[in-house]
């Protein structure tokens, strides 16, 4: 039988959960792919999508009960919505807002929406998922970033100081859940990438200075490059296979070196 | 699916003759890459070299050529020598007064050493020809310190993982990527052999059912690490180092 995987904020094309969802299919995976962008649907048409606010919990175990009822089981959840703007059914399609959202002057509309979108959201599907995911085994892998290592430096376009704290709680979730779901085979991790070049990136780009990305200057970057959409989600494909068997709680830095922790 | 990036590729072992560099070598073999291998004891057909004599380091190389990957999984908390390549592990733990100046220097080499010495030979070649994955093998005595393998073993591995870093940042811009792994208990066939880490089958047993995974680390877990590292899923990852474990420890 075929391995059953979730794969959220998967559907914007040019996005990392996007080339995931992709990756499972060539894994031979039977995808689920769990957003709010309805247009992407079509492009996905080898995977069942549900359209879906992962903000919601209710949204979210709708999602998992449609899963359960067309594929009869799950066996890997990869939590790849997320960002700082495009997040809601009001501004997915939205341009970035102008100007930095950091924790002392954003809104407490900013707080909750990004909270919501990148912290809440992978525990509604975690949660949703675990009983699932425990009969079996499986694997867990999240989605933080450089961001939660090192902060937004104040200026940057693009991001915001509640989505460098949410990522941080996407790294102590993905310890936690390790604790709890080891024990059923369930390995989770995570992958924290630095610049990547993803659609929400190039949409930044346009906006701000041609060298910047949102966690600052372009040329620090020792690689000499920003990353690209297919690597980071080969990597993530990775964690979700026998490739990793023994690696769990743990996140992976992909950055090109821009910050070794 | 098997990997991408991998077929086609040389690669370069230490510590190849046993354990997990044997199982790297097994892993990248089944590939396709094309692999040499190299360590003090001499099985399975390895180029027998010295690594922390500089000189054995720049035969190797003269016999390997050109590698796109370099994998340093030589080492280990015991320092072999020549005339005693395979030297047995001691079953208790290493306290800081039983420490010799001469033992922690041998192991600060074997371990240490060793990966300085391969990574400054090949890494030219990398940087010449504008591509390098190269993978160091770090400990998870380095990451939350042992009360088994001695402070010399521990700040060896330590070292690597500076060494690792401090690489990563001055390959990268030559499209060389450095990283390490951090294995924690791997049951290889001499840890296995030396009941090591535990006193009695009891106190092993209770310990990995600690561990969230609840089972020790085979070999191939850690070899399927460093096939990911040097496959096109590993192109954007450096500097960092990856902690291969069951969740004993989770790192920073």
């Amino acid at each position: 039988m075929n391995r059953v995987a979730i794969v959220t904020g998967a559907a914007k094309p040019d996005s990392i959960g996007f080339a995931v969802a992709k990756g499972l299919r060539r894994e031979g995976c039977e995808v689920v792919v769990a957003d709010l962008y309805e247009q992407g649907f079509p492009a996905l048409h080898d995977c069942l999508c549900i359209k879906t606010d992962v903000a919601d919990p209710g949204g979210v175990d709708r999602m998992v009960l449609k899963t359960i009822q067309t594929h009869h089981r799950i066996d890997i959840l990869v939590n790849a919505v997320g960002g700082s703007w495009g997040i809601t059914q009001r501004d997915l399609i939205a341009s970035p807002p102008r100007g930095f959202r950091g924790l002392t002057n954003c809104t407490l509309d900013d707080w909750r929406t990004i909270l919501g979108a990148n912290l809440d959201s992978a525990f509604y599907c975690a949660r949703a998922a675990a009983p699932h995911l425990k009969k079996q085994g499986g694997a867990i892998v999240n989605v933080a970033s450089i961001a939660a290592r090192k902060g937004i430096p104040p200026g940057a376009e693009g991001s915001s100081g509640p989505y460098a704290v949410a990522k941080g709680g996407i790294m102590a979730m993905t310890r936690q859940l390790a604790l709890e779901l080891g024990e059923f085979g369930v390995r989770v991790n995570c992958v924290a990438p630095g610049v990547i070049a993803s659609g929400r990136f190039n949409r930044v780009s346009q906006i701000s200075k041609q060298d910047h990305g949102p966690e600052g200057p372009l040329a620090t970057i020792p690689l000499g490059r920003v990353g690209a959409v297919a690597e980071c989600a080969a990597l993530i494909v990775a964690l979700c296979t026998d490739d990793a068997s023994y690696m769990t709680g743990v996140t992976v830095d992909i950055n090109g070196a821009a910050y070794a922790a | 699916m098997p990997l991408s990036g991998l077929g086609g590729r040389r690669a370069l072992v230490t510590g190849a003759a046993s354990g997990i560099g044997h199982a790297v070598v097994e892993r990248l073999r089944q590939e396709g890459v094309e692999v040499f291998s190299t360590d003090i004891h001499d099985a399975h057909g390895v180029i027998v070299a010295d690594l922390t004599d500089s000189g054995d380091v720049e035969r190797l190389a003269g016999k390997v050529g050109a590698i796109d990957f370099l994998i340093n999984a030589a080492g280990g908390p015991v320092a072999p020598s020549k005339s005693d390549t395979l030297p047995p592990l001691s079953a208790g733990g290493i306290s800081l007064e039983d420490l010799s100046e001469a033992e922690w220097a041998k192991v600060i080499a074997a371990n240490l050493t060793t990966a300085f010495l391969v990574c400054r030979e090949f890494a030219p070649k990398m940087k010449a020809r504008r591509f390098g994955r190269i993978v160091n093998f770090a400990s998870i005595a380095a990451r939350r310190g042992s009360s088994r393998v001695g402070a010399h073993y521990a700040a060896a591995k330590g070292g690597i993982i500076g060494l690792t870093k401090t690489l990563a940042l001055e390959l990268g811009p030559h499209n060389v990527t450095v990283n390490a792994v951090a294995p924690g208990f791997v049951k290889t066939e001499r840890i296995a052999q030396a009941s090591w880490g535990h006193d009695s089958p009891q106190a092993e047993q209770a310990f990995i059912s600690s561990l969230p995974l609840r089972r020790a680390g085979r070999p191939d877990d850690v070899a399927g690490v460093v096939a990911v590292l040097c496959s096109d899923a590993g192109g954007y990852v450096s500097g960092a180092t990856l902690d291969v474990n069951g969740g004993w420890y989770f790192g920073p």
